[in-house]
């Protein structure tokens, strides 16, 4: 026997990979899936339902198989890996987008001032001892002085002067203030966070909250002794009126420059239009409605035309002020 | 004041760091729910549905009265303790026997419901092949049209496809692909459209281990061995997702400035495919200058030389 005729023999045995299809199928192979938008063969299904589901179900499966092996595939300890593209159906998330993380007082401060930030290098240079030593941690040069085996003590200094506790006490301060500035900042950017993420209904019930407060501090001073000898309730808090604002110190160089220019271009009113000019613009409110009528009962004419009119006075020669 | 959580060691933090909006998530973990009531087949279509999500799934074995269609909330604090965006209910009456109810949630709230009664069920156990080892990807089929067109059934597609493969991935190895999920619907009665009110065929959820054989050729042959759970089910209650609720669920995340300077994302200029399927690219070339085209050569043409070079011996 030829090996050609061997050959031709293993290869009638194999079965082919070609697969014949009406409608090509949808194919998202970031998802691994396939769409066969090709109609069901009703016959076939009433025959053999398990049978049929199967044949279609390898066919798809080899044209989702080709698909897979034509991607581009690198190999890994696992085996031949094929890169998968995007996948092109949209499934919903399970959270939301994550937020970028507002920033930080001092970054706000940094970032209006022109701050750059710098990075703290971990050791520092010792100039008694003549090396680099850790910043903080153990041995570090925060503990200096806590660590001393001699320190001076002022002559002023009370009986039970203790300068390691001191040295001590001043930096337990420090780490506390940074905790609290720390948590402050958390809460800042939760409650920036809480009021974008409020839904419709809740932000309006803020805002009739808001509202009724203001009723509620309105009526309190309404009564003929400004509330000064109402009977107060308890737990009532206590009216506090409005606090003046002023703007930070800090200030962005864009936002000052707004601010000065929105009061200088309300300085310059001669390049601002004049108001009858203005209503002049719209066409429709060329006539005040409201002072012609006003104007027509008095007269009994339309404005404008009568000259007594508009020399203050009324028909009968009397002035019209003081009435 | 706000009541800041502050993770009080490092595991936590680890833990609330995970569970924090990713960029890209995770596969989604699906609780099994029983309910109060619930026969041999709907314990057995859970078990088997579970033993093909592991070890993305967590069981709720005990018996709880929860009727998703009335009130969600035990499932949007379950949802919230577990970490989990999907369920699947098993409810079992004598109104809607054999009821299986899938919960989509998106940010811990209810988007969507779906309600599928199991009309017949073959157990896992009753086939022979291969069963796939938890945490493979299946290859998932949907073999009907009305999986394109069919508000309904386009929603049981998105479901099953996040259950079995709704994570995104780079990359697949392909030693590793087992087993394929088919779902197919039965034949629509004559007239059927989007609106008509004739009832909805009948899902057919069937499960295949895969052999490759050799073929002769790079690409292997498949041939396919069933494996189960083979499920019937018919589509019963459901609610559409709420219009905002899923644009808000399918916003996409930015583009990174690497995949955009890919070209993706943004159209690409002067590159098409053409009816071959082959990538075409147009080429924008500069002016010709025409001045150095090489015409005729005629010795009218030719420009005035100076006087004759004569040549020069260097040496």
């Amino acid at each position: 026997m030829d090996v050609s005729d061997l050959l031709q023999v293993g290869a009638s045995k194999q079965k082919s990979i070609q697969v014949e299809k009406e409608i090509p199928l949808d194919i998202d192979i970031g998802y691994l899936t396939a769409t066969d938008p090709n109609p069901i063969n009703e016959d076939e299904y009433k025959n053999d339902r398990e049978e049929y589901l199967q044949s279609i179900a390898r066919d798809n499966a080899q044209l989702l198989i080709n698909h897979l092996f034509s991607l581009p595939i690198t190999s890994s300890p696992d085996g031949p890996l094929a890169k998968l593209p995007a996948p092109t159906t949209i499934l919903p998330r399970a959270k939301p987008l994550p937020k970028p993380k507002p920033p930080t007082k001092w970054e706000k401060f940094a970032s209006a001032k022109g701050i750059q930030k710098q990075r703290r290098e971990k050791k520092i240079w010792d100039e008694e001892k003549q090396e680099f030593r850790d910043r903080w941690g153990r041995g570090g040069k925060n503990k200096e002085l806590e660590e001393q085996w001699l320190v001076e003590v002022p002559t002023n200094a009370d009986a039970d002067h203790d300068p390691v506790k001191d040295a001590r006490d001043a930096k337990r301060k420090r780490v506390a203030k940074n905790e609290a500035q720390q948590l402050k900042n958390i809460q800042r950017a939760e409650r920036s966070n809480a009021s974008a993420d409020l839904p419709i209904p809740a932000k309006e019930r803020e805002k009739r909250k808001t509202e009724l407060d203001r009723d509620l501090a309105q009526t309190r001073v309404s009564t003929a002794s400004m509330g000064k000898f109402d009977k107060k309730f308890e737990g009532e808090p206590k009216l506090r009126g409005v606090k003046r604002k002023f703007d930070p110190n800090e200030k962005s160089a864009d936002a000052e420059k707004a601010s000065a220019l929105a009061i200088l271009s309300k300085l310059d009113t001669s390049s601002r239009p004049s108001k009858r000019a203005r209503a002049a613009e719209d066409g429709d409110n060329v006539l005040n409605v409201r002072k012609a009528i006003r104007h027509e009962k008095r007269t009994g004419g339309p404005p404008g035309r009568d000259s007594k009119a508009r020399s203050g006075k009324d028909s009968k020669g009397r002035s019209r002020k003081g009435r | 004041m706000l009541r800041v959580v502050k993770p009080k060691n490092a595991r936590s933090k680890r833990v609330m760091l995970a569970r924090e909006p990713q960029e890209v998530e995770q596969a989604k973990t699906c609780i099994f729910v029983k309910g109060s009531t619930t026969g041999e087949r709907l314990n057995g279509v859970m078990r088997d549905l579970m033993a093909l999500k592991r070890p993305n799934a967590i069981s709720f074995s005990k018996k709880n009265t929860v009727h998703p269609f009335e009130s969600t909330d035990s499932f949007t604090f379950w949802g919230q303790k577990n970490d989990a965006p999907l369920f699947l209910v098993g409810t079992h009456s004598k109104k809607r026997p054999h009821d299986l109810t899938f919960i989509r949630m998106y940010d811990s709230r209810v988007l969507e419901l779906c309600e599928l009664g199991v009309d017949a069920y073959v157990p896992m156990s009753d086939f022979s092949g291969r069963k796939p080892p938890p945490g493979h990807r299946p290859l998932m089929l949907f073999d009907s049209p009305l999986f394109d067109t069919h508000p309904r059934f386009q929603q049981v597609r998105s479901l099953l496809l996040d259950l079995f493969n709704g994570e995104q991935i780079d990359a697949i190895t392909l030693a590793g692909l087992e087993h394929v999920v088919q779902v197919s619907v039965g034949p629509p009665p004559p007239g059927f459209t989007n609106e008509s009110d004739a009832e909805l065929p009948v899902v057919h959820v069937r499960c295949y281990s895969m052999r490759f054989l050799a073929s002769g050729q790079r690409i292997p042959r498949v041939e396919l061995e069933q494996i189960g759970p083979s499920l019937d089910l018919s589509l019963r209650r459901h609610q559409a997702p709420d219009e905002d609720m899923w644009r808000a669920a399918t916003r996409k995340r930015k583009m990174e400035k690497k995949d955009v300077e890919k070209g993706l994302g943004r159209k690409r200029k002067n590159v098409g495919v053409d009816d071959a399927g082959d990538m075409v690219g147009r080429i924008h070339l500069g002016k010709q200058d025409l001045g150095k085209l090489q015409g005729r050569k005629v010795r009218a043409l030719k420009e005035e030389r100076g006087p004759k070079r004569r040549k020069v011996d260097e040496e």
